[in-house]
């Protein structure tokens, strides 16, 4: 097992593109790392320079104690699960399972001895003898893990493992790789796209966007904290409210215009008159009694999702869109309006020029 | 009481009435079978007449039915000797044919595949150059530069060789077209992982793309086979000596033979059966292995 | 390419000399070798050559007998194409609608494919032939007198037949093979919109079908140009005197028969760039096609 560093390491194409900016990053020995971020925003590369299947253009990645910027992605000690399992598909499974222990010439025993054993983790016992064509989408993915668990690696990576498979199969085995990674205790390192998963799976989240580090956190930082809109846009569903507003003369007042004021107890990282969004989660806004309105929402038309209700309209008055999810089941009719309230430190304050995190 | 209701209700629907013939579905199996008698007929009248004696065809034109004469026609066109110098017959012919076809397929896919992963699976310095230099030849078919070719050839002392006869048919890019294609096609991470399981470029071939790709070895080896066997203005040229000649290229030697014998009558059976001969070994790999032939066809010319 | 490669300093190289080593020594110096023949009159007695600029292109070109075969070979291209792949086209939309026989159809209409130019003609000098050929009887029924191998358009119209007759098995091919790649949903979709199964052909299948006849119409005329050399040669029975040839057939006359090398060259070069621009155009169409997918 073994730490990841990243030391300002960069990615240009040789057509001139910047896949990644420079990361700068610890990965403690045993943790389990999700990269989050849209497509396009670095963190495939990423992963795949820690893999050593791209060069990295600058900076130094280190894995355990030996810079690896050089070394062959064979000989760093690493797995990796591919989003379309990349199973050699005229290979059996145990076969598969088998190549890369056989190009590092161990015994014949003991790899049957690992093989044996992964196979009883993944349940893959019955299917060591055929072939990738022959099995099923969840039945592949477990094969592509076991093929990286033979290896006993240091670090372990994943890049979109589970993003091939329907939505039922992908909670199941998000469970199973939390499992998983209890038991063999070793450094994952995950990259997705899907924000539940890796709210669900990470200890810590690194969230990218444009090849740039967002926001390094554990997935509560990241939602009760998002260290930029960008962040506070991308956790959550359904995403976060953001209003309009101007930060007040004293600097601790944001002035929504429609009269009403938002007066926060800390002053206000800003000059008096810039121009901040307002964001605010849908679940932290509660329907109260006119007196302690902050915010009028008008309703054009609401989702029963059972568990929750969750209400789209828009600011009394105005076109800005403003969601509401409430618990439980609600009976509300279009054209409705309700006076809404949100506690202070829910509330959060960004920069509209810039995007940070204000408050 | 539900099933009365629904029946009383269907008596209402309108039906059309008994089931049209269907005119459009004859036609089109009527223009099928004439396109394939099309197909078929030459061919077909070519071996009944092989089946004849000379005298035979000479006095009632091409044969329509077996005749009885097949089995002494073929075992003449086969181990007569002929030729201007008596020396050769059909089965000489043959193994001409046999090394030219396998020969240029077995080297065709050799070369183009060791070039083609070259080209795919590295980077180094001059790949683009080599790319290109490889692909124009794609541009220029043998027969526009035939005769510099055959001067070469001369030169080089290979007249008459089976390396003259199917090294410069190898000097084109379709093979390695062919393998470029598919390598291209073979997914990505299975590079990757390959390499993270520890494969270099000499194992990844042999454990990983060689595998994978022999049904695309299979369907280029049925082409050139057919490509190479088929050849003809190449081994006239090439070949002057008669214990050389392929069984295409003998053909001409038939024809010249039938045109310029006087007042005989021409060996037309002998000519015919040597014909069915000629084709008869393509025709059987490509029927017998026409999903690979086809695939191999449509799949890598794009 | 790739987006991971190896690297590794030699072996890339020796995988490639092979291929290359025989491109060269094949291809480009015969090649280079063509280009230089055409600018020099080559002596008659094997007596060295002297360089005559374009001297050799002028009088090709000037020449009526080139002339004459450059329109005989651009309407023998037309023909070929034409008919092979109307005919190809027919039969493949036909093979693709039934389904009862649909395997044996495919395989009646390919086989030819397997079958050389050549022999294919020494077939048609029998079936041709003026006394005893089926054909000729046939065409005589007609009251047409058909004299192969004497009478110029007769040989040419044999020749026409049989060269279509073998290119109609790949067209076939690759009609089908394009047909069938049509998406299924595409097909019902155009089902349900169009009931005329004739304008529904024309509205939606043949411009799918497009890219595929574009492929095949190069291909059908560089067969034509080139691969009908063993048609020609064999079906006028040796005596290209006063048979049409073409200009494929014109070089290996001037060349090996005439011992013009100047000439035979200046005419290859032609050809060249003929199979050149053929080329180029195929080339910028495929990636415009690529682009749109």
């Amino acid at each position: 097992m073994a730490h990841v560093i990243l030391d300002s390491v960069r990615k240009t194409y040789p057509n001139g593109y910047k896949a990644v900016h420079g990361a700068d990053f610890n990965i403690s020995d045993g943790e389990f790392i999700v990269l989050v971020g849209p497509s396009g925003c670095g963190k495939s590369t990423l992963l795949r320079m820690i893999a050593g299947l791209e060069d990295v253009t600058d900076g130094e990645i280190i894995i355990g104690d030996t810079v690896v910027n050089d070394v062959d992605p064979a000989r760093r000690d690493i797995a990796m699960v591919f989003q379309n399992y990349a199973l050699y598909p005229h290979m059996t499974v145990r076969q598969n399972m088998a190549y890369g222990l056989k190009n590092q010439r161990m015994s014949k025993d003991a790899i049957a001895e690992r093989i044996t054993e992964a196979a009883k983790t993944l349940r893959l016992e019955e299917f060591l003898e055929r072939k990738p064509g022959q099995l099923s989408g969840g039945q592949r993915q477990r094969v592509a893990m076991g093929r990286a668990i033979v290896r006993n690696p240091k670090v372990f990576l994943f890049d979109e493992p589970l993003s091939n498979l329907d939505a039922k199969l992908r909670t199941q085995l998000r469970a199973e790789l939390k499992a998983l990674h209890k038991r063999l205790s070793g450094t994952f390192v995950y990259v997705t796209h899907d924000q539940v998963e890796a709210m669900s799976l990470a200890d810590r989240i690194i969230i990218m966007s444009a090849g740039q580090v967002e926001q390094i956190g554990t997935p509560m930082d990241l939602y009760l904290q998002p260290a930029s809109r960008f962040v506070a846009d991308f956790i959550g569903s359904p995403s976060m409210n953001m209003l309009q507003g101007t930060i007040g003369a004293d600097g601790h007042t944001v002035d929504m215009g429609n009269e009403s004021t938002l007066r926060f107890a800390a002053p206000i990282d800003a000059q008096p008159g810039t121009k901040v969004d307002v964001g605010i989660r849908p679940e932290h806004l509660q329907a109260t009694s006119s007196s302690a309105a902050q915010f009028g929402l008008t309703v054009d038309f609401i989702e029963q999702l059972g568990a929750d209700t969750v209400v789209h309209g828009k600011l009394t008055g105005q076109t800005d869109p403003l969601t509401l999810r409430l618990t439980g089941v609600h009976s509300i009719a279009t054209g409705e309006s309700f006076s809404l309230h949100s506690a202070l430190e829910n509330i959060h304050l960004f920069d509209s020029a810039t995007g940070k995190r204000l408050n | 009481m539900a099933d009365i209701q629904t029946n009383s209700a269907a008596s209402t629907v309108r039906r059309p009435r008994s089931k049209p013939i269907r005119w459009g579905l004859i036609g089109n199996h009527a223009i099928l079978i004439t396109g394939s008698l099309f197909m078929l007929l030459p061919v077909l009248l070519a071996f009944f007449t092989s089946t004849h004696t000379d005298v035979t065809i000479h006095k009632e034109g091409v044969q329509f039915f077996f005749g009885s004469e097949g089995g002494s026609n073929y075992h003449d066109a086969m181990f007569k000797k002929g030729g201007f110098s008596q020396n050769v017959d059909g089965a000489r012919m043959m193994v001409n044919s046999l090394i030219l076809g396998l020969g240029f397929a077995v080297g065709k896919i050799i070369i183009s595949m060791m070039a083609a992963y070259a080209i795919v699976y590295f980077r180094f310095r001059f790949g683009t150059f080599a790319f290109w230099i490889i692909f124009t030849t794609l541009l220029l078919p043998l027969e526009v530069r035939i005769l510099p070719s055959y001067e070469v050839v001369q030169s080089l002392g290979m007249l008459n060789t089976y390396s003259g006869l199917i090294i410069p048919l190898i000097a084109s890019a379709t093979g390695t077209f062919f393998f470029r294609q598919f390598f291209r096609s073979v997914p990505e991470e299975l590079l990757e992982a390959a390499r993270i399981d520890g494969a270099g470029p000499f194992k990844f071939f042999v454990d990983i793309l060689f595998p994978l790709s022999q049904t695309m070895i299979a369907a280029i080896f049925i082409i050139m086979f057919v490509f190479g066997w088929n050849q003809y203005l190449w081994p006239t040229l090439m070949t002057t000596d008669e214990s050389m000649f392929t069984l295409v290229r003998g053909v001409k030697q038939i024809m010249q033979a039938w045109v310029g014998g006087g007042n005989d009558i021409p060996e037309y059976s002998g000519a015919m059966a040597l014909a069915i001969l000629a084709m008869a070994p393509p025709i059987a790999i490509v029927i017998f292995f026409q999903n690979w032939f086809v695939k191999g066809l449509t799949e890598s010319d794009k | 390419m790739k987006k991971v490669q190896f690297s590794r300093p030699l072996f890339p190289y020796l995988l490639l000399v092979p291929q290359l080593s025989i491109i060269m020594i094949f291809f480009y110096w015969p090649a280079a070798e063509a280009i230089r023949a055409s600018f020099y009159l080559e002596d008659p007695f094997g007596f060295g050559s002297t360089f005559v600029g374009l001297d050799n292109y002028r009088d090709t070109l000037s020449g009526s007998e080139y002339g004459r075969v450059a329109w005989f070979t651009l309407i023998f291209t037309t023909l070929v194409a034409f008919f092979s792949l109307a005919i190809a086209l027919l039969l493949a939309v036909k093979a693709d609608t039934v389904l009862r026989g649909a395997r044996s159809y495919r395989v009646a209409l390919m086989w030819v494919y397997a079958i050389a130019p050549p022999v294919a003609g020494l077939m048609a000098i029998l079936l041709f032939d003026q006394r005893l050929g089926p054909f000729t009887h046939m065409a005589q029924f007609f009251g047409w007198d058909f004299t192969l191998g004497v009478n110029y358009w007769d040989t040419a119209t044999a020749m026409v037949i049989v060269s279509v007759w073998k290119q109609i098995p790949i067209n076939f091919i690759f009609f089908l093979a394009g047909l069938q790649s049509i998406p299924r949903s595409v097909r019902e979709a155009a089902l349900i919109d169009n009931p005329n199964g004739l304008s529904r052909f024309f509205s939606v299948t043949f411009p799918l079908l497009a890219p595929t006849g574009f492929f095949l119409l190069i291909i059908n005329i560089t067969y034509a140009l080139f691969d009908t050399f063993g048609v020609v040669d064999l079906i006028h029975k040796g005596e290209p005197g006063n048979n049409p040839v073409t200009l494929v057939y014109k070089v290996f006359l001037d060349g090996f028969r005439g011992g013009d090398l100047g000439g035979s060259s200046a005419q290859s070069v032609i050809l060249m760039v003929l199979v050149l621009i053929l080329t180029v155009v195929q080339f910028r169409f495929m990636e415009r096609r690529v682009h749109y997918n």
